[in-house]
């Protein structure tokens, strides 16, 4: 970069315009134009246009956006129209969530990220779900009993959602051990005896994610980022119905949240 | 990366409002980035500023409408309204000297008014603009110096600063 000995040029004098120099840059170069009258003038000139530009078009941050400029609701709708291999899902879920500096390189794990999560919630349905007698450690008959406790070991509120209009019921649900500290197990139930579970647990996110489809093996299910909690549902349905579930289950908890 | 993507949609709208001129465009345009930018976030390079990156995809998106359109804005029949946005803060004397601005900001040749609008508005560095612009620093530069003459020459005269009565002066 230029010292602040160097010639004053053009360029230091557009960039004094834009807000683009150095503290010590720009003392030499406001040195310079009252030592300059003429190209102060000139300078100044720019100075109005460009402050009269940003005034006819003002920032508008705090405006609402329009609903088409909601990014995480196009983040959802274009991954769920475009059928994409899942693994190019994946990336782009994972590019999505894990954030902070330099993101998430293809071809390299995300450490605590979403797809760790995702294998976490496919370990736990795998180990319960299909556990015919006993999925669970509290049953649905204990439900505020259970909230309590899940609430206490997440050390922030946990909602058990009441899926009963989608058909499926709440059998009850249990504290599991992942990596990350605990994390909680909900296990649902419907009519024709299909299980679907929602595990959760404390997620490092600065913002929601939107729901995504998430393919392990076999297994089929969503993931989402809400408030700083990682979500994953999971059930043997076809996709469409695990987004539609998924989507319940975000409103239940947003909205007894 | 989700909340630093959101947190650029203000400043991709406000660079949008003044490439284009009007709000329906405006938006659509900025839709489109974003979907387009969804579409490439899993090839990112991860050292790319964000910032620059989504200015980079509008940028280029807007050049490819303006080539399918084929037709180039008019900016010769701009009335008093056409690009001037509505509501413009101030007094009647300041709308005056901004609609002018913008009318001469508008007969600048395409790509000077790209950039003097990028600079302004877009908040980037000169290095970042230039990769928006995918042209070097030094076209940038150049392009830039151009246009905030042009303007000066063009609006001359009917420049006037001071506000209060009586104390008006006429700049150069």
């Amino acid at each position: 970069m230029t010292g602040p000995m160097h010639p004053i040029t053009e360029e230091d004098l557009h960039a004094y315009v834009d807000g683009l120099l150095d503290e010590a840059r720009r003392a030499v170069v406001e040195a310079y134009l009252e030592a300059h009258p003429e190209t102060a003038e000139r300078i100044e000139a720019y100075a109005r246009q460009r402050a009269g530009l940003r005034e006819l078009f003002p920032d508008r941050s705090s405006d609402p956006l329009p609903s088409q400029l909601i990014f995480s609701r196009l983040a959802e709708e274009r991954l769920r129209q475009r059928r994409r291999p899942w693994a190019a899902i994946a990336a782009t879920i994972a590019a999505l969530a894990v954030g902070g500096t330099g993101g998430w390189f293809l071809g390299s794990r995300p450490p605590g990220g979403i797809a760790a999560f995702t294998q976490e919630a496919a370990a736990s349905y795998q180990v319960y779900a299909v556990d015919k007698r006993r999925p669970v450690e509290l049953s649905a008959a204990q439900e505020s009993e259970l909230r309590r406790w899940l609430s206490n070991r997440l050390n922030r509120p946990v909602v058990v959602p009441d899926l009963d209009a989608t058909g499926y019921q709440l059998l009850g649900g249990r504290l599991v051990a992942s990596e990350h500290g605990p994390a909680a197990l909900l296990v649902y139930e419907n009519a024709a005896g299909t299980r679907l579970t929602i595990y959760l647990r404390p997620i490092a996110a600065d913002s929601p994610s939107p729901i995504v489809p998430i393919d392990i093996g076999a297994i089929d299910g969503c993931a989402w980022i809400d408030r700083s909690i990682g979500y994953s549902l999971i059930a043997a349905e076809p996709y469409a119905k695990l987004l539609e579930l998924s989507r319940y289950v975000r409103q239940e908890v947003r909205s007894s949240g | 990366m989700f909340s630093e993507i959101e947190a650029c949609i203000p400043a991709l709208r406000r660079y949008a409002s003044a490439l284009l001129r009007n709000g329906q465009d405006v938006d659509d345009l900025v839709h489109d980035c974003l979907i387009r930018a969804l579409d490439k976030l899993p090839t990112r390079r991860g050292d790319e500023d964000i910032r620059a990156w989504l200015f980079t995809i509008m940028h280029n998106l807007f050049v490819s409408q303006r080539r399918r359109a084929s037709v180039r804005p008019d900016t010769e029949s701009l009335d008093e309204q056409d690009g001037v946005p509505t509501g413009i803060p101030g007094g009647q004397e300041d709308a005056m000297r901004w609609r002018e601005l913008m009318r001469e900001v508008n007969r600048l040749p395409e790509e000077q008014r790209a950039t003097i609008l990028l600079i302004a508005l877009g908040e980037l560095s000169y290095n970042e603009a230039a990769r928006v612009l995918g042209v070097p620093v030094g076209t940038v530069m150049s392009r830039l110096f151009r246009a905030r003459e042009r303007l000066r020459q063009a609006t001359t005269g009917q420049m006037i600063t001071g506000q209060q009565g009586g104390n008006l002066r006429r700049v150069k």
